[in-house]
């Protein structure tokens, strides 16, 4: 059998995010400094490296040099999650406003499709949104119904690691800490591009109770 | 001794039993209709002290000790007011100290018992209202100010709820245990109510609204970060609407990729099977078995598909016999021709067949044989040869004749 350390290297060496919903042992095991020197030790063979997000909650394996081959690899990463960004934000917006929920989702929080579904569906708004959502290309979704959409939206988020299914019987879902990681991604794109996002979104609130 | 109060207090406790529903409705909705109940009803609410009218010209209200009663008994999450008038309740508390001393020192046993009955119900209840003040915060706390809907209401309840915190420990500092310790004096009595019981509720619920406290700013950060997040949010599809060529900068790009964007290609894949490894064996031989034979591969689906063919009639069918069987029918048919018996190895020699003699004497054997019985009938087969010249009642055939009847 795979011991913990092993399975801890499994999922980092094959592009997987530890996080305390997704594996709370391996999550616990990398908590442990010496288990995390251990671990960091073996990538270090491979020129990879454990990064994790800026408050510990996501473990993620990275490359310790980058040379050319590992540049390559890393741009790749960079279109998928720069690509992707958009839509995983819209539908972030829409699952917290069908929610009507005062946070957006984040690690460890409960999603229920059913419930989901039922606002969705009596709200032309949100079927809208929906619908744009399911259209982009990461979804890529054909179907005009919003079962249909709503139903390939989570798969493929739950293919793509953001959310996870604990009980295959029914469908509820739970976010995962690569959705905290993407809260990260903006924040720093905010930062580093001096976007302030959340200036522009409260002039926007202003601005709607104006009206 | 206090029956006239006591008669007083159960007709009071009875009349808010009877009127329940008006009090309640004033609870609930904050004031009473009065078109809706009895004047006279009403009047005796008012005579009691439990509904008053603030103003003339407006509706009629529930007095405030009602109205904290009921908070307190429901655990009403609207019930946000802190009591926190701890001065008042100590000066009064070291008020009835001096009386109880006094009386003490004047001999009068039973009027000390009454300040000291006096001076109890009011060290408990002081103990109590700053114990159901850090409940009620508590109550705040765990669900979240979620009586309120908005993010930034719960951010305002949240500075409320640590304001009237900071007021609390103010005024917990003006328990001087020193002073109190000095008003006790030697009476054990005294003692053990302001300085024991006091110091310990004391250090008790310091305790509790410091860890309150904490929880309320970590509670505050929570919110705040909701609140950015949620901004940031709406703040990139704003962002992403207004400019619709924006493109996030390449980061991958830069010399030092951040950090955040360093992100290692997966490089582990499924292991492959190792058949000849025996303690898999059971497990392999188990997913064969639930393997199902595939019959609509995808490649042999042209030859599935439909084909054209032709419904015409049948031209011609050749049957190409083989040359024992022609020789055969020809040598029938010479002796239907010619009339006269032939034998088969004259016929043999006669056309120079090229075949063995014994097979050849076989197949006209088999022909014969093979005709219908009518067909038999036509013709006669006859054996030629000689006995066996050792052992009698042999007779070895070397040639057959045929003839027709």
């Amino acid at each position: 059998m795979n011991s913990l350390k092993g399975q801890v290297l499994e999922t980092l060496l094959s592009g997987g995010f530890i996080c305390k919903t997704t594996d709370e042992l391996s999550y616990q095991f990398l908590q442990n400094t010496e288990n995390f020197a251990d671990v960091e030790q073996q990538l270090n063979l491979m020129n990879r490296t454990i990064t994790s997000t800026s408050d510990d909650q996501v473990y993620f394996c990275a490359y310790q040099v980058i040379g050319d081959s590992e540049r390559r690899s890393v741009a790749q990463q960079f279109r998928d999650v720069s690509s992707s960004l958009l839509p995983l934000v819209e539908w972030l917006v829409l699952v917290q406003e069908a929610k009507g929920d005062n946070s957006p989702l984040s690690e460890g929080k409960v999603v229920r499709l059913n419930e989901l579904q039922s606002v969705i569906e009596d709200t032309p708004a949100f079927s809208e949104q929906l619908s744009k959502i399911a259209r982009y290309s990461l979804f890529n979704s054909s179907s005009s119904a919003v079962d249909a959409q709503l139903k390939l939206v989570f798969k493929r988020l739950v293919d793509l690691g953001y959310l996870l299914r604990p009980n295959p019987d029914n469908q509820i879902y739970l976010a995962t800490g690569k959705v905290d990681y993407l809260f990260e991604v903006i924040r720093f794109i905010d930062d580093s591009e001096n976007l302030q996002l959340a200036e522009q979104a409260e002039e926007a609130i202003k601005q709607g109770d104006l009206l | 001794m206090s029956q006239p109060l006591h008669i007083a207090g159960v007709k009071f406790l009875k009349a808010l039993a009877k009127h329940s529903d008006i009090i309640m409705q004033a609870y609930l909705s904050g004031r009473v209709n009065e078109l809706e109940h009895d004047a006279k009803v009403l009047d005796k609410l008012i005579g009691l002290g439990v509904l008053w009218r603030p103003e003339p010209s407006e509706d009629l209200r529930l007095r405030s000790s009602i109205r904290s009663l009921l908070e307190n008994n429901l655990r009403d999450e609207r019930n946000r007011q802190l009591d926190a008038n701890i001065g008042s309740k100590l000066a009064a508390i070291k008020t009835i100290t001096s009386h109880y001393k006094e009386a003490l020192h004047h001999q009068n046993y039973v009027e000390s018992e009454v300040y000291m009955e006096d001076l109890t119900e009011q060290v408990y209840g002081l103990v109590d209202s700053l114990k159901s003040n850090v409940r009620n915060l508590w109550r705040r706390i765990h669900n979240e100010f979620g009586y309120v809907g908005s993010i930034n209401a719960k951010i305002r309840e949240n500075e409320l709820a640590q304001s009237q915190l900071t007021d609390m420990r103010k005024q917990l500092a003006m328990f001087q245990f020193d002073e109190l310790a000095d008003i006790a004096g030697s009476s054990r009595e005294l003692r053990r109510l302001l300085v024991v019981h006091l110091q310990r509720c004391h250090s008790e619920i310091s305790q509790e609204l410091s860890i309150a406290q904490s929880k309320l700013i970590d509670l505050l950060g929570k919110f705040r970060e909701y609140l950015h997040r949620s901004q940031l949010l709406k703040g990139y599809v704003l962002h992403c609407q207004q400019k619709p060529d924006y493109h996030i900068k390449n980061y991958a790009e830069l010399n030092t990729v951040p950090p955040l964007f360093n992100q290692a290609e997966a490089i582990l894949k499924p292991a492959s099977i190792d058949v000849n490894n025996i303690e898999h064996e059971r497990l392999f031989g188990e997913i064969v078995s639930h393997l199902k034979q595939v019959r609509h591969s995808k490649t042999n689906k042209n030859e599935r598909g439909s084909q054209s063919f032709n419904l015409n009639d049948i031209e011609e069918i050749n049957i190409e016999s083989d040359e024992l069987k022609q020789a055969v029918e020809q040598y029938f048919c010479q002796v239907i021709d010619t009339g006269n018996r032939l034998s088969a190895l004259e016929f043999y020699q006669q056309q120079n067949l090229e075949l063995d003699q014994e097979e050849w004497i076989y197949g006209v054997i088999n022909g014969f044989y093979g005709l219908s019985i009518e067909e038999q009938d036509f013709f006669q087969i006859g054996p030629l040869g000689h006995p066996h010249p050792l052992f009698d009642g042999n007779y070895i055939i070397e040639d057959v004749e045929l003839g027709l009847r």
